[in-house]
């Protein structure tokens, strides 16, 4: 059996980044993925816009995933495509993988664990689409998949249900393939995607969006021939008198993301119930000891380049975790190494990640994300120090679709293991 | 007067913009990059555009391509439509072209993807 | 019975549009009504237990036009001038069941259904509970077959290599009162009903067995005899060995006519040519009365009722280990079951069914509404249930007599037919002693005639593909060996491999469709519906078939998944 010092699960954007950062603090990496190629599901987002951040460019998400795919070669880190992870076991020392691919069961070890296994979309069951069971409906990665990978057309006239950046993007991209898009239903009364792909996506083709309305039923025995729209109450609940058919041969949704975690479930890692991925601490790591979470799996972002970001605080992480592995595991007998204090974000954040601080001479920086749950001109987002204001930053524009990152030196801050820590955004005339 | 939402950063501003004695003048910005972004909207609006083009290699139908600068808006279904004239049938990869020059517009239509030649290693491989 | 009773009955509660005649021990029920549910209250009214009458409904519904059957697009004459020795219409549990007995005989035997697929009605929409037997009364073909199917059900998904848990079945009770009541009726069923396994489970085992259950149940009545299958996988599975032992299957094909001269069927019409058939058998399931009537053999009447279930994640798997419901004492409708939580054979949790009284013998459009009602009541099965969990749901219909009993006898006056209808609830379970019954008929039938021998080929064990992902790591390691494709993981939800997908083509009865494909092997059937697999598996059944992606369809004809190239054809510019 091989045995790694990390081994990473996913070989798109954050597995990547993970596996190099660790490669580069002389970890013995290994990464797996089930696909046949690495990129992840940037291998299908050919629309521009990744990378602004990270390398000042527009890059196409291929072009962008291709630049660290490169350099993960030129490391000739240990890596295994078309492979699927069916168990993962926490041993003494670490963690037993087994795997199968086109060479049979594979067994691997490792003394940490990289999960970047991203996330997926919701489906038009979870959002409670009723009527027949006809062809034509199909999330907006599944379309991206196929318009974009397989340059195969799977719809005609279409709607779209949900303003999620997808589908936003799918609208765009589906009329320039001469797709007729009727119109964007959003339930909310806000939309789900970034300005600049409303912008761009949406306005520019003179497709509508059609806030506060959902689909509530489809019509069509074979393929889809219908769908029916309403307009919702202050409760989202579709109002009776509003309902109409739009005819259409296609539903495309894109009605959110939820992170993968099957993998850190069966690890007994714990969730947090607002981001649906694992609760981790300023080093990505999760509650289960020697797992990392990086990317969508962590939560999901709206910027490649945060995942990259992640995926590289995680990998060093995971290689200094493996490092420092021996000595702590010694001393884990007589008294526990490691302290964590858990942040409390209030109601006025959607969520924070890292959802906790370990203790240690490592607090220093520390990159948080989060994301505001209200649409606001002008807010300020304090940390409070046991009821004490120790920072606050003003943000102009604080949108929920739009993930804000912030980094901070810790080290500077008194903090012990029964330290209160709050954080909250406060409107603009609260302070 | 027009109102649109300023793209150029993640801001979003709300812009508003008015020809007032022949000239363009922008509110609503919080930088200068944002009255340029309104001006340019209001007299030649350019975007950039993605897409495939056709391959001759059966395991990869498509490849991903985009030009490699803005072009006026309104000629976007000028370029798809060259676009999707196009057939590769050679090994190429990011940043080349598949059309020079196309229209005219003084930009290629280049490659955004490795792909053809990571096929080449894949086919081999299995 | 006294007719003008009767009649004095139904005028009083529905008006003098409606009348009520007997001919030919049938209780004809005819005039016009505004509601259907009038019309079932009505046709029920009329329900008389006296063995082999049956009510007739002639009662027009006002103002509205009863669907007709859905035909399949596909014409040609690939069946025509066939001369089976049994033609069985519908393709179903019991019209597989039947073929698979038959095929122990050296017949010619033709199966066709009008769907493209076997099980996509009723047998593919239930929830795939083996029935213990336990809430029917005696004297019914029901009771009688349940206790006789339900022993049958072991052996039968063992030579069929159809994954079957004898899982148990809990009613709880939340009232200690009723206790008493309670162990008289499972007395009765025990000493009475023949229904042996039945006992009453105290609460502490109860809990031991169900932990999750409402922490308010005092006792429960408890079946261990009761289980679960996959209920197309079952079916499938009756066809393949069928069709492995010589039978014919014909998908896509529509009864749609029938030319009866002497009381006897000549032959039979459909949109694949004219077929000559020895012996029909009826297993039309919602279409039953309709074949009957072709065949001048009208006697019985089918009322359809829907039902909706939810499939939850599996991650939610473990609340419920068998099949668990509620009783509370004010039920207020005997076919309202209101369901239960049944855990599956792939380990999700599947929750309903409701009942809903519908013309419409075809409509399978889900409804919130009825999954709210579903879990509503669940809720007081299990607590912990949610309908956050939900992956899918789906709709069937039940072909329901008014009897509420099986119609399995000869035709009455057209002489080579023989019913198999009214098979609601629990068919999946009579369905292995349905078929061995009709069997006899067949057999007995046809010996009139002609020697019928049998079938020394005959081979009960199907050929199972593999699942890998329930084999040994070594045995799964050892089949990859010998066939790559079993490493490669098509589906993440279901863990499914390119060599499962490709064996299911290769079936003896292979549909090429998504749908036909997540029926045998499961991918699209886990969390992500199908997200990630589905154009996957397009492309799997595009090279397979070696045909372009475009012609891939979901199921029947006209749901292909693809429109067309993104790129048109060289000099073809898109405007």
């Amino acid at each position: 059996m091989k045995t790694y010092d990390v081994i990473v699960i996913g070989g798109g954007p954050a597995g990547l980044a993970a596996a190099v950062s660790a490669d580069k603090k002389g970890a013995s990496v290994f990464l797996i993925e089930r696909e046949a190629r690495l990129g992840g599901i940037l291998k299908q987002c050919i629309h521009d816009g990744f990378g602004l951040i990270r390398f000042g460019e527009k890059l196409s998400g291929p072009e962008y995933v291709e630049r660290f795919i490169k350099e993960f070669r030129e490391r000739e880190i240990d890596h295994s495509l078309l492979t699927f992870v069916t168990e993962m076991k926490r041993t003494d020392g670490g963690f037993v993988l087994k795997a199968v691919n086109r060479r049979g069961v594979q067994e691997y070890c490792a003394k940490a664990l990289v999960l970047a296994t991203g996330c997926r979309e919701r489906t038009a069951k979870q959002v409670q689409i009723h009527g027949t069971r006809p062809a034509g409906i199909m999330t907006a990665g599944t379309a991206q998949h196929f318009v974009n990978l397989q340059g195969k057309m799977p719809a005609g006239k279409c709607v779209i249900l949900g303003s999620g950046d997808i589908g936003l993007i799918m609208a765009r991209r589906l009329t320039l393939e001469g797709a007729e898009v009727l119109g964007v239903y959003e339930v909310k009364p806000t939309p789900s995607g970034l300005t600049r792909n409303i912008v761009q996506c949406l306005d520019d083709y003179g497709i509508p969006l059609h806030l506060s309305h959902t689909v509530t039923r489809v019509f069509g025995e074979q393929r889809l021939t219908a769908v029916e729209v309403a307009e919702v109450d202050s409760n989202m609940k579709p109002v009776e008198a509003t309902k109409k058919r739009v005819a259409c041969d296609s539903l495309i949704l894109s009605v959110g993301l939820i992170p993968e975690n099957e993998m850190a479930e069966k690890l007994g890692v714990r969730l947090d119930a607002r981001t649906k991925g694992p609760v981790c601490d300023n080093r990505f790591m999760t509650e289960t000891e020697g797992v990392f979470s990086c990317g969508n799996a962590l939560h999901v972002n709206d910027l490649v380049d945060y995942v990259s970001e992640s995926g590289e605080l995680a990998g060093a992480a995971a290689a200094e975790f493996t490092r420092r592995g021996a000595d702590t595991v010694t001393k884990q007998g007589k008294n526990s190494r490691a302290v964590s204090v858990e942040l409390k974000p209030d109601t006025s954040l959607q969520y924070l990640v890292p959802q906790k601080l370990t203790l240690s001479d490592e607090l220093k920086q520390v990159v948080f994300y989060f994301r505001s749950r209200e649409v606001l001109s002008a807010g300020t987002l304090v940390f409070l120090l046991n009821g004490k204001e120790i920072f606050h930053k003003k943000y102009r524009n604080l949108k929920p679709p739009e993930m804000e990152r912030l980094e901070l030196d810790l080290s500077t801050f008194k903090i012990e293991k029964d330290s209160r820590i709050e954080i909250a955004i406060r409107k603009e005339g609260d302070i | 007067m027009k109102e649109m939402t300023c793209i150029v950063c993640p801001n979003g501003c709300s812009l508003k913009v008015e020809k007032k004695d022949g000239v363009w003048e922008v509110s609503g910005n919080q930088c200068k990059r944002g009255e340029a972004f309104a001006v340019e909207e209001m007299t030649h609006p350019m975007r950039t555009i993605c897409s495939t083009v056709r391959t001759i290699f059966a395991g990869v139908p498509v490849i991903p391509v985009r030009v490699s600068a803005e072009i006026p808006k309104e000629r976007i279904f000028d370029v798809m439509n060259q676009i999707n004239q196009v057939t590769v049938d050679r090994i190429c990869g990011t940043g080349e072209p598949v059309i020079e020059n196309v229209l005219g517009l003084g930009v290629d239509v280049i490659v955004t993807s490795d792909i053809l030649k990571g096929y080449e290693n894949a086919e081999s491989v299995s | 019975m006294n007719v003008n009773v009767l009649q004095k009955k139904l005028h009083k509660h529905f008006g003098e549009s409606v009348s009520v005649r007997i001919e030919n021990r049938c209780i004809i029920v005819s005039g016009h009504l505004d509601s259907w549910d009038k019309i079932v209250a009505a046709c029920s009214m009329c329900v008389n237990k006296k063995p082999g009458m049956h009510v007739v409904n002639d009662i027009r519904l006002d103002g509205v036009t009863i669907p007709e059957m859905r035909i399949p697009d596909v014409k040609d004459d690939s069946l025509d001038k066939k001369k089976p020795d049994v033609l069985i219409i519908g393709g179903g549990i019991s019209g597989a069941s039947i073929a698979r007995e038959l095929s122990k005989w050296k017949l010619d035997i033709l199966l066709v259904d009008k769907e493209a697929d076997l099980a996509v009605q009723a047998s593919g929409r239930n929830d795939g509970e083996v029935h213990p037997g336990v809430d029917l009364n005696r004297g019914s073909l029901k009771q009688h077959y349940v206790l006789k199917g339900n022993r049958m059900f072991g052996r039968v998904c063992k030579e069929l290599s159809v994954p079957f848990d004898r899982c148990g079945q809990y009613v709880g009770f939340t009232g200690k009162w009723m206790y008493p009541l309670i162990w008289a009726y499972v007395w009765q069923r025990r000493h009475i009903c023949k229904v042996k396994d039945t006992r009453i489970l105290k609460r502490d085992e109860l809990f031991r067995r169900e932990p999750n259950l409402n922490p308010e149940f005092q006792f429960a009545i408890f079946n261990p005899s009761a289980g679960c299958v996959c209920p197309y996988g079952l079916t499938i599975a009756y066809g393949e060995n069928a069709v492995e032992n010589g039978a014919k299957v014909s998908l896509n094909t529509a009864v749609l006519g029938m030319e009866v001269k002497n009381a006897k069927i000549r032959s039979v019409t459909t949109n694949r040519g004219t077929v000559y058939p020895k012996i029909v058998i009826n297993a039309a399931g919602v279409f039953a009365e309709d074949v009957a009537k072709m065949a001048g053999d009208r006697f019985y009447s089918i009322h359809p009722r829907k039902g909706t279930n939810s499939i939850l994640d599996k991650k939610s798997g473990s609340l419920v280990k068998g099949i668990a419901s509620i009783k509370t004492l004010n039920q207020n409708t005997k076919h309202t079951k209101g369901g239960g939580i049944l855990h599956t054979v792939h380990d999700n949790l599947l929750v309903g069914p409701n009942a809903v009284e519908t013309y419409e013998k075809e409509n399978f459009a889900t409804e919130q509404g009825s999954i709210d009602a579903v879990f509503e009541k669940q809720k007081l099965t299990a607590g912990a249930l949610s309908k956050r969990d939900i992956i899918t749901y789906f709709t069937g219909v039940r072909p329901a007599t008014f009897e509420e009993d099986f119609v399995i006898e000869k035709g009455r006056r057209t002489k080579n037919l023989i019913h198999c209808a009214g098979i609601q609830s629990p068919g999946l379970t009579t369905a292995p002693a349905v078929a061995l019954d009709i069997e006899k008929m067949v057999v007995k039938e046809l010996s009139k005639s002609r020697k019928v021998e049998r079938n020394r080929d005959f081979q009960p064990v199907r050929k199972a593909a593999p699942v890998l992902n329930r084999l040994s790591d070594e045995e799964r390691n050892r089949l990859i060996q010998e066939n790559p494709n079993y490493g490669e993981i098509v589906c993440r939800c279901e863990e499914i491999s390119k060599g499962e997908i490709l064996d299911a083509l290769k079936s003896p009865i292979p549909v090429p469709t998504i749908d036909g494909i997540k029926k045998r092997v499961r991918p699209g059937m886990g969390r992500c519906q199908g997200g990630f697999c589905m154009p996957l598996v397009t492309k799997i059944i595009s090279e397979y078939e070696q045909i372009p992606e475009e012609k891939v369809r979901k199921a029947g004809a006209g749901s292909e998944i693809l429109l067309r190239e993104t790129k048109p054809g060289k000099g073809e510019a898109v405007s």
